[in-house]
């Protein structure tokens, strides 16, 4: 059996090893020269609920991505502003520890490849069309192509292409597959009802701050000074992706964090004005590269779905990450992309897709999200194990533990201890 | 389902150009009507940044200025040569597949302007060769124009399936010709050539004894074979059927470019397919253009799903347009 996933971001790279673990014959095709996507600037994990969810899915047998996050953590246990326990991966080797991992495992890989159409019979996808024509047939397909872009969204919600990690220019832009199969995208909005929302946090050049800085920065993962009172934007936290960082205290100080790259946890932020702050005179941004400008648009193309992770409306289409609905974060993504690289093998062997139970938190956000989503409010949302309502609500509900021997006995008792790693085939 | 957009200006000086203004892009889904990106062909740059950065307006078309007619040669009675003195960057812009331009004479009015395809250009001496066949009442007044003319563009579009023609490298292509639409066809060998491909050219002499092109593609090093296609009710002759079956066995083409009319496109193409669907083809663009901008209308066709295709502009391909009763 074939499966086909296009996007190579975490949530791609989850989904391929998981249809891989479970037997079958795995493609997948990535647009740029790398893999992990945004990942590539992300860097932030196990902080809060994510904890909870990482050892959720590694005891579930679907923790490979996790335990190599964890190989590559610069920090662990770091605090800052509304955030505890928070492990911090190594941005540069993170992706190259993953691009071996999936090639020792025998996964088909495409770069420079973009999917910009399929071929379909009825409600089933055929196969897809690469850029130039060339056309691949599969069993199953997984869309991981994320929500991000492409520099005409970047303009028309944002402040035009700020030159992030994804470099449309470059490669190309982004484009829906569950759309060209004819399932019209959802789209997240913002407070004030127009659509998108930007990435939080950007990345400065470690280098070009001041030594004292960067020492801090390297000895304890964090880094957090205050803003001088007349650039302080409280208007910015709105127009963010990511709501478990849109509080006060982002907006009133510098937070940075050590991820290889100095994490700046704001959209974006006037190089002038940065330059203004101690210790910051010689400072550059690092991803996006006009980071002083402006930050990359998302949320613009979610494909429906059910909680199997299968799009509404086509057969043999799972998706999974920013894709499958208003999450944020690497976690969520390696999440919903394991689960979708699962259910994908399932129905090709023409099997009934499964949901995760919702007594485990990595199953409760992806029935939660999928519920949320109908009402405008909802749309406004994100979805997180890091923070905002969702944080909230694996505490009332009792999920948020990081007690590892308690998740464990979760599994067992739900009879799903190393569920994703057996082979279906 | 895959479809073979391109325009053919997309990411030029020329874009973004007035289509997009009007929300009528080829290519852009955010200047064509929709809120959201929805690219159909990306050319490397974002033609809606583009717009919004230059003031919500269409760069610069192309506009006539006068240029010398430095030789006028008559190849057959109603057959014109023009050797036409340009500047540098028009004929560099002119050295390119499918190349073609405006003419007109100076003291004619605007809707004289005629697209003539470009046969050569001289990129050291800046001079553009084409050649014009007596039809009708534009070229009749191009055959006035005595030492000045009046040139506009550089235009591209003369062939369409272009991208077939620009992938070939260190292969083979054939050219089957006839008549007058083999002027674009000679200057498409000259930049085939280029990339290491050898050429042959199955050249029509239609009414005359020999077609004015044969030594230009002699010259260029191509395999030339005079023929007659068509027999007297129009249908392509066995002989010939027998002899492109027996040329496409003996050297693997990958892409045919065929030089002819509309109606000889249909035969040929349908021929070849049914020997073997894998070829792709490329073909001299005949559609009637007034504008050249995709402004005017004149040069819309419909494709295999009905589609507008604005063909002054827009590249497709042309088996989407020219194959008849086969299902791919």
């Amino acid at each position: 059996m074939k499966v086909i996933v296009i996007g190579g971001g975490w949530s791609g790279c989850a989904a391929a090893l998981e249809a891989k673990k479970c037997g079958a014959d795995v493609l997948l095709i990535e647009k740029t020269d790398m893999l992990l996507g945004l990942g590539n600037v992300g860097g932030i994990m196990r902080n809060n609920g994510r904890y909870t969810a990482a050892q959720e899915m590694i005891a579930l047998g679907g923790g490979d991505l996790f335990e190599l996050t964890d190989k590559c953590a610069r920090h662990r246990n770091v605090e800052f502003p509304g955030h505890k326990h928070a492990t911090l991966y190594d941005v540069i080797k993170m992706e190259p520890t993953v691009r071996r991992y999936l090639l020792e495992r025998n996964i088909n890989m495409m770069f420079e490849t973009r999917v910009v159409d399929v071929e379909t019979i009825g409600k089933c996808i055929k196969g897809i069309y690469l850029h130039d024509g060339t056309y691949i047939e599969g069993d199953v397909f997984i869309e991981t192509t994320g929500s991000t872009g492409p520099m005409g969204n970047c303009l028309r919600y944002g402040k035009g292409c700020s030159m992030c990690i994804l470099r449309c220019p470059s490669y190309g832009p982004r484009i829906s597959i569950s759309k060209r199969a004819g399932v019209e995208d959802l789209l997240g909005m913002r407070g004030d009802d127009s659509y998108g929302a930007m990435s939080g946090s950007c990345k400065l050049n470690k280098e070009s701050l001041s030594n004292e800085i960067r020492e801090k920065l390297e000895k304890d993962g964090v880094y957090i000074v205050e803003i001088p009172k007349e650039d302080v934007n409280l208007e910015k936290l709105n127009i963010k992706v990511c709501q478990q960082y849109a509080l006060k205290e982002f907006a009133e100080n510098i937070v940075l964090l050590d991820t290889g790259h100095a994490k700046l946890m704001t959209s974006y932020y006037p190089l002038e004005k940065l330059r203004k702050i101690k210790g910051f005179e010689n400072v550059r941004f690092e991803d996006p590269y006009s980071g002083g400008k402006a930050n990359s648009i998302r949320y613009l193309s979610m494909a429906p779905r059910d909680n199997t992770m299968k799009v509404t409306g086509i057969e043999n289409l799972f998706v999974g990450g920013e894709k499958s609905g208003l999450f944020v974060g690497h976690t969520e993504a390696i999440v919903t992309g394991t689960l979708a690289g699962y259910n994908a093998v399932r129905w090709g062997l023409g099997l009934k897709p499964i949901q995760l139970p919702t007594s485990l938190a990595v199953g409760d956000i992806i029935a939660y999200e999928n519920d949320m989503k109908e009402s405008v409010e909802g749309l406004r949302k994100r979805y997180t194990f890091a923070g905002a309502s969702y944080f909230e609500r694996m505490k009332e509900l009792n999920l948020y533990t990081i007690n590892n021997d308690i998740i464990e006995k979760r599994a067992k008792t739900l009879m799903m201890d190393g569920f994703f790693n057996e082979k279906l085939i | 389902m895959f479809r073979y957009v391109d325009c053919i200006d997309a990411g030029s000086v020329y874009c973004p150009c007035e289509l997009a203004t009007k929300g009528e892009c080829i290519i852009c889904s955010q200047l064509h009507g929709k809120e959201f990106c929805d690219c159909l062909n990306w050319k490397g740059t974002c033609i809606y940044q583009e717009y919004i950065w230059n003031g919500g307006k269409s760069n610069k078309t192309r506009e006539f200025r006068k240029y010398s007619i430095i030789n006028k040669e008559y190849l057959r009675d109603d057959i014109l040569k023009l050797d036409i003195k340009v500047t540098k960057s028009l004929s560099r812009n002119l050295n390119n597949l499918g190349s073609f331009v405006f003419l007109k004479n100076e003291k004619d009015i605007d809707p004289y302007s005629i697209p003539i395809s470009i046969l050569d250009s001289d990129v050291v001496n800046n001079v553009i060769s084409v050649v014009i066949k007596k039809q009708g009442i534009k070229s009749k007044a191009i055959f006035e124009c005595e030492k000045e003319i009046l040139v506009k563009g550089p235009y591209w579009n003369g062939i369409q399936g272009q991208k077939y023609l620009k992938e070939l490298k260190n292969s083979s292509c054939l050219i089957l010709c006839r008549g007058i639409a083999s002027a674009p066809a000679v200057l498409a060998a000259k930049k085939i050539i280029k990339n290491n491909n050898e050429v042959y050219v199955m050249l029509d002499r239609g009414r005359s004894r020999e077609n004015f092109a044969k030594p230009y593609f002699i010259s260029l090093g191509c395999n030339v074979e005079d023929v007659s296609f068509l027999d007297y009710s129009g249908e392509l002759k066995e002989q010939y059927k027998f002899e492109i079956e027996k040329l496409l066995k003996k050297w693997n083409f990958k892409t045919v470019l065929s030089a002819g009319s509309d109606e000889f496109h249909v035969k040929m193409i349908n021929f070849i397919y049914n020997i073997d669907k894998y070829i792709n083809f490329a073909t001299v663009n005949n559609t009637t253009m007034c504008c050249g901008e995709g402004i005017c209308g004149s040069c819309i066709i419909k494709g295999k799903n009905n589609e507008k295709i604005r063909a002054c502009k827009q590249q497709y391909d042309p088996k989407e347009v020219f194959l008849r009763g086969i299902s791919k």
